[in-house]
């Protein structure tokens, strides 16, 4: 009978939440890593508002979902940094007030000039940032078998696993084969496919996010392809033999940005929740979110982060990491077609 | 006699409007976006939006990419499977519960067979990869009895095991609907006639529930072709089903033509099933 | 004597398959710690106490409940209507309206959710749970009206006449002998129709918006991390309907 009673309390209070919520709402597009209370309570709290966030993975997710919207729907766009260009050609972000921002603290290789400004005018700010790499067991795998990366096109059958993201992937074989992200074309793919099956032949399973962290923390696989601290760091704290590398030909690097909707209807508030992202208290809770792990582009959420958490995301060691990886490749539509079907292949295999 | 036509056009009338809500829904809210997606699978994909001039380009596509084909292989191949041993396993459960198990316990065993229906869907394949996981529940057992571990994980089996879990418990309630409804005095007058157990199974019970088998495995197929999750969550990224290629279409390419053409595919596969059933069933 | 082994045999087989999955869901939903996988660990409620306290769970919770309410007793609505207007043989091409009002039985959940998608985007209509609902409503009432027309027979036929001939207008004759007379097919058709919509994802994924329903939750807790929250609700969710089915058959058994 409590237990009805309480039920029933916990019923009417969320119905009367859902109907009592007529304060101002931002909607933003988001990946999960933005769900967390932590990051978004604090910015309801001091604005008033109602935060709403709509998950998806993948520009291609992100842009059927606008797409499918009407104009005004949105306000904030997490997206990742080198698809900018199309979505400002797509006409869907506005131009950013940067005087506001914290451009002085951010790491010098996040402000990435060249996706975020066209014409002058700067689009979005990079708010996170990690590696496409490889994470692994450590109590099954030494590093040194991993530094060069072409060992895994031999690994043992079925002790590796792929992260089901054709773009990070693809660009870390191309690396492996000695290719420059950026630099990849039509001709570049029929290798890379090859190398690609290569994996297949020896992986147990290509999945997401979850699926992924659970073969590799379960013990299902020794190495994950794609992994890194995103993979890792969240789960270190039980799990301590996971660990990731980046191999001798270098790694892929991700960044996500954040803008604001060209046709938002509230651009104030929608800069105001950039502003709140990028202060270093949202930087170490986005950093540190449940979903996954990674650095923060704002340096200054470093004040704030605890040791631990820093040493589980190797803040120290960043700079040489930086160094030595490269953007995920920013494909144009026809090789994005492209890869996309090399992609499919690599799943149906 | 006018006055008789009148009440029949009344008649008429009053019928049509109680039709008029269903039809118009059904209309509105399942015809017309069919048509959508018939007429957008003649679209095409650009950088900017739709090109609307109809054109078949996106089946040639479908036709000239193996993986494509082998996605709709792969979907029939697991759905076939699915029914075949859907139906096997189903039928002699709902021929025990309906037919030798006392009256007074079978609808508690009814109720038992499907119980596990009410967990979620999404749950209960997620619940499948935990039995089935290279470390997970299953190889544990069959290593405390010192067997080898079986390596269903990722796998098609493990979509099939999933899926005919579904559908066992679906199954288990068609047939058994059309089994109670067999007069008990037909199996008596054929045992009276000389028939063995197996005969009157053979010539008398079988073909009477067939039609409900039959209906039952229709549905399995519709159902089971068209699903997302199962190959989605147990596949493991190794065994590509159609749904899952119509959904990759959707969330990573943007491209919803090309997605609706290949629901129409989908459809098609549908439909061929049916007709199958229809004129196996046809009295011959 | 065999006989009896053999079924009891194949019975216990196939439950154990049965509840296989559930068993271990439940099971691991107390593991303590992170991870879904033998050995257990030890017993922990944790798990259970995250879920009750998360908020997005159970206002999905609640979202699903009413999905499933509103859009069961519309499509219960639409197919009764429908179902009476062919029962009453004169509507003309009752067989045509029969197939095209059962016709969403056998198109796959995913065409028609994104044949919807399609249509609603160009009708200009927002996504939101109403959507989830219409979607709900068209899978569901192909099933009411086939449940309600197996119902009504010669029997209320007649009974029908009789009320009409004392003179009781159509919406009585429903309401008040129509309706009772089915009242168990009704019921079934309802708690088909809310099952149906209160496990249903693929729809309500692609046609909702901010408010999403319990499976689209947990879809995307399964996506979101490592989370044994998944086996948590999991399994709450399974010991709910249990008890549920167990309620409603304990009901049935009594009134026997």
């Amino acid at each position: 009978m409590k237990t009805t009673c309480s039920l029933m309390a916990i019923l009417a209070g969320t119905t009367f939440m859902a109907t009592g919520a007529l304060a101002q709402e931002l909607n933003a597009l988001v990946w999960c890593d933005h769900t967390d209370d932590a990051l978004i309570k604090p910015f309801e709290e001091k604005f008033g508002v109602t935060v709403n966030l709509k998950e998806y993975e993948g520009t291609g997710a992100a842009l059927s979902l606008i797409e499918q919207s009407q104009p005004g729907d949105w306000d904030v766009l997490v997206i990742d940094g080198i698809d900018v260009p199309r979505a400002v050609s797509a006409g869907i972000l506005a131009p950013l007030p940067t005087e506001s921002l914290p451009y002085d603290t951010l790491f010098p290789e996040l402000v990435m000039a060249e996706n975020h400004v066209i014409d002058g005018q700067t689009y979005a700010i990079s708010e996170k940032f990690g590696y496409n790499t490889i994470s692994f067991n450590s109590s099954a795998v030494a590093a040194d078998a991993l530094a060069d990366m072409t060992a895994l096109w031999g690994a043992a059958p079925g002790s590796l696993a792929v992260y089901d993201y054709y773009l990070p992937v693809m660009g870390l074989v191309a690396m492996g084969l000695g290719l420059n992200t950026a630099d990849l074309g039509m001709d570049d793919l029929p290798a890379i496919e090859a190398a690609l099956m290569k994996l297949k032949d020896n992986a147990s399973s290509v999945g997401e996010v979850v699926a992924s962290q659970t073969a590799i923390a379960t013990g299902e696989v020794d190495i994950l392809v794609g992994g890194g601290e995103w993979v890792t760091a969240g789960l270190v704290s039980e799990i301590p033999e996971l660990d990731w590398i980046i191999p001798d030909q270098g790694a892929v690097r991700w960044s996500q940005s954040i803008g604001v909707f060209a046709d938002s209807s509230q651009p104030d508030l929608a800069v105001e929740f950039v502003k709140h992202v990028l202060s270093p208290e949202g930087q170490a809770a986005l950093a540190t979110s449940s979903c996954y792990w990674a650095m923060p582009a704002n340096a200054a959420a470093g004040d704030v982060m605890t040791a631990e958490q820093k040493r589980a995301l190797r803040w120290d060691d960043q700079a040489a990491y930086l160094a030595k990886a490269q953007l995920y490749p920013a494909p144009d539509a026809d090789l994005d077609a492209a890869m996309q079907d090399v992609w499919t292949r690599f799943l149906a295999r | 006699m006018i006055r008789a036509a009148s009440i029949e056009t009344r008649d008429r009338r009053r019928a049509l409007a109680l039709a008029a809500p269903a039809l118009a829904w059904t209309a509105a809210f399942f015809a017309l976006p069919f048509a959508v997606m018939a007429t957008a699978s003649l679209w095409r994909r650009t950088d900017t939006g739709f090109d609307r001039r109809p054109s078949l380009e996106n089946y040639a596509d479908f036709w000239s990419q193996s993986a494509y084909v082998e996605a709709a292989v792969n979907s029939v191949e697991i759905t076939l499977a699915v029914t075949c041993l859907s139906v096997l396993l189903a039928y002699p459960l709902a021929w025990i519960i309906a037919v030798e198990l006392p009256e007074r316990y079978r609808r508690i065993a009814l109720a038992l067979a499907v119980i596990p229906f009410w967990t979620s869907y999404v749950v209960r394949s997620y619940a499948w990869s935990l039995v089935l996981a290279k470390k997970g529940v299953l190889n544990g057992w069959l290593a405390a009895w010192g067997l080898g571990a079986l390596d269903l994980a990722n796998s098609r089996a493990a979509t099939v095991i999933g899926f005919t879990h579904f559908f066992t418990m679906l199954l288990v309630l068609t047939i058994y609907a059309s089994l109670v409804q067999l007069p008990r005095n037909l199996r008596l007058a054929a045992a009276d006639l000389g028939a063995s157990r197996f005969q009157t199974f053979r010539f008398v019970v079988l073909p009477l529930t067939l039609p409900g088998v039959a209906v039952g495995a229709f549905l399995t197929f519709a159902l089971c072709i068209g699903d997302y999750v199962t190959p989605q969550i147990l596949g493991g990224g190794n065994d590509l089903a159609l749904p899952q290629l119509v959904m990759l279409q959707i969330s990573r390419r943007a491209d919803l033509p090309m997605a609706a053409a290949l629901s129409v595919i989908l459809m098609v596969l549908v439909t061929l099933a049916y007709l199958a059933m229809a004129r196996w069933m046809r009295p011959r | 004597m065999i006989r009896f082994a053999l079924c009891s045999a194949y019975m216990a087989l196939i439950y154990a398959f049965i509840f296989l999955p559930v068993a271990v869901l439940a099971l691991f939903s107390f593991q303590d710690g992170r991870f879904p996988i033998p050995p257990f660990r030890g017993f922990s409620l944790r798990w259970h106490a995250e879920v009750l306290a998360d908020a997005d769970l159970i206002a999905a919770l609640v979202n699903s409940l009413l999905v499933a309410v509103a859009s069961s007793a519309l499509a219960l609505a639409l197919g009764f209507l429908a179902a009476r207007a062919v029962a009453t043989g004169a509507l003309r091409g009752a067989g045509m309206v029969r197939a095209a009002i059962t016709a969403p039985l056998s198109v796959s959940y995913l065409v028609i959710g994104l044949g919807l998608l399609a249509s609603l985007n160009l009708m200009g209509i927002g996504l939101s749970l109403g959507t989830v609902a219409i979607g709900h409503v068209v899978i569901n009432t192909p099933l009411c009206f086939a449940i309600c027309s197996a119902a009504l027979g010669p029997a209320t036929a007649n009974a029908e006449r009789a009320a009409r001939d004392l003179g009781a207008g159509e919406i009585r004759v429903m309401a008040l002998v129509t309706a009772p007379m089915i009242m168990p097919a009704l019921l079934a058709a309802f708690l088909l129709s809310v099952t149906f919509s209160w496990d249903e994802f693929i729809i309500a994924f692609l046609l909702s918006r901010f408010d999403v329903t319990l499976p689209v939750e947990i879809w995307s807790l399964l996506r979101s991390g490592l989370n044994p929250k998944t086996n948590a609700v999991g399994s709450l969710v399974f010991m709910l309907s249990a008890l549920a089915v167990l309620a409603v058959e304990l009901a049935a058994a009594r009134r026997k």
